[in-house]
């Protein structure tokens, strides 16, 4: 897939997709869900999206960036929930880089796994910030969740992919 | 989707389902012990909280003024000043060791069990 793209238009895809995540990021909460306090985890898909198309260097620098610039967007860099986001999608990206190299994972799976170990690094780090383990009261509720969720940005990321193959 | 897919799913149900009745457990043992509400601005405990009486009490947090309501052994965040209003929206809790956080106002209110009998000196975390 990689080789199909030349330089520029490899840089130009990865900056549109980084470009595409932050708006997704930030637009986001805005979205009215019956569950208060759950995303969707939209901005992911950008992330899985460059996984598949790129390497996974090339996702990691999409998810850092993407984290790193939307907070700054927001005005929230180096506050508490930036470090929560940092640690989520740190732990997330990793995980699912090394998922799809060892599991056979399709990337509906990889979804849901992104947006579980999401859910742990933020828990994990808030209970660090807190210096209280019972944050993870919350993890059984953040997990349940994460399947249909992750199920739901697998499929779009899919469904993105098999048009942007054809279009490739 | 696939079967290795599928098989990750089912790991994440078992440890959710696993994680929730250990949770459970634990929260069974400050069964029939005194209750107390324990306030944390920034770490630090502002408040502690008699859960046997109704009250309402106003903390200041990083936002502004937070108010807590305690009524029939259940505490809430009543009103608070936040984007999204996630601590006031969690409503009402009554089980010991569920949090209820406010990220904005970095505010932390929890429920412990404490042993009547050992007085007011618990350790608590």
């Amino acid at each position: 897939m990689e080789n199909r793209y030349t330089k520029t238009k490899r840089l130009m895809t990865i900056t549109m997709l980084l470009t595409m995540s932050i708006l997704l990021q930030l637009l986001e909460p805005g979205l009215p869900l019956p569950v208060p306090g759950v995303k969707l985890g939209l901005a992911n898909i950008m992330g899985l999206i460059t996984l598949f198309l790129f390497t996974p260097k090339d996702m990691l620098s999409v998810n850092l960036l993407r984290v790193l610039l939307a907070s700054l967007l927001r005005g929230t860099l180096f506050g508490t929930a930036f470090w929560l986001s940092l640690s989520g999608v740190c732990l997330s990206t990793v995980m699912v880089i090394l998922l799809k190299k060892y599991t056979p994972m399709s990337i509906i799976g990889l979804s849901v796994a992104s947006s579980v170990f999401h859910c742990l690094g933020q828990i994990l780090a808030v209970s660090v910030i807190w210096d209280s383990i019972f944050m993870i009261t919350y993890l059984p509720v953040m997990w349940v969740l994460s399947v249909p969720t992750g199920v739901l940005t697998g499929t779009i990321s899919k469904q993105v992919l098999i048009r942007m193959k054809k279009e490739a | 989707m696939n079967r290795a897919d599928k098989i990750f799913i089912v790991i994440v149900i078992i440890c959710t389902i696993a994680l929730y009745a250990s949770l459970g457990w634990i929260q069974s043992l400050d069964n029939g012990k005194k209750k107390i509400a324990v306030v944390e601005y920034k770490n630090e405990e502002i408040l502690r909280i008699d859960m046997a009486k109704d009250e309402t009490y106003t903390v200041e947090a990083t936002k502004g003024t937070v108010y807590i309501e305690v009524k029939n052994g259940q505490i809430r965040v009543e009103k608070e000043t936040s984007p999204y209003h996630y601590c006031s929206l969690q409503g009402w809790v009554e089980r010991s060791n569920v949090p209820i956080v406010c990220l904005p106002n970095d505010l932390v209110i929890m429920i412990h069990g404490v042993d009547d009998e050992s007085g007011e000196d618990v350790t608590l975390h």
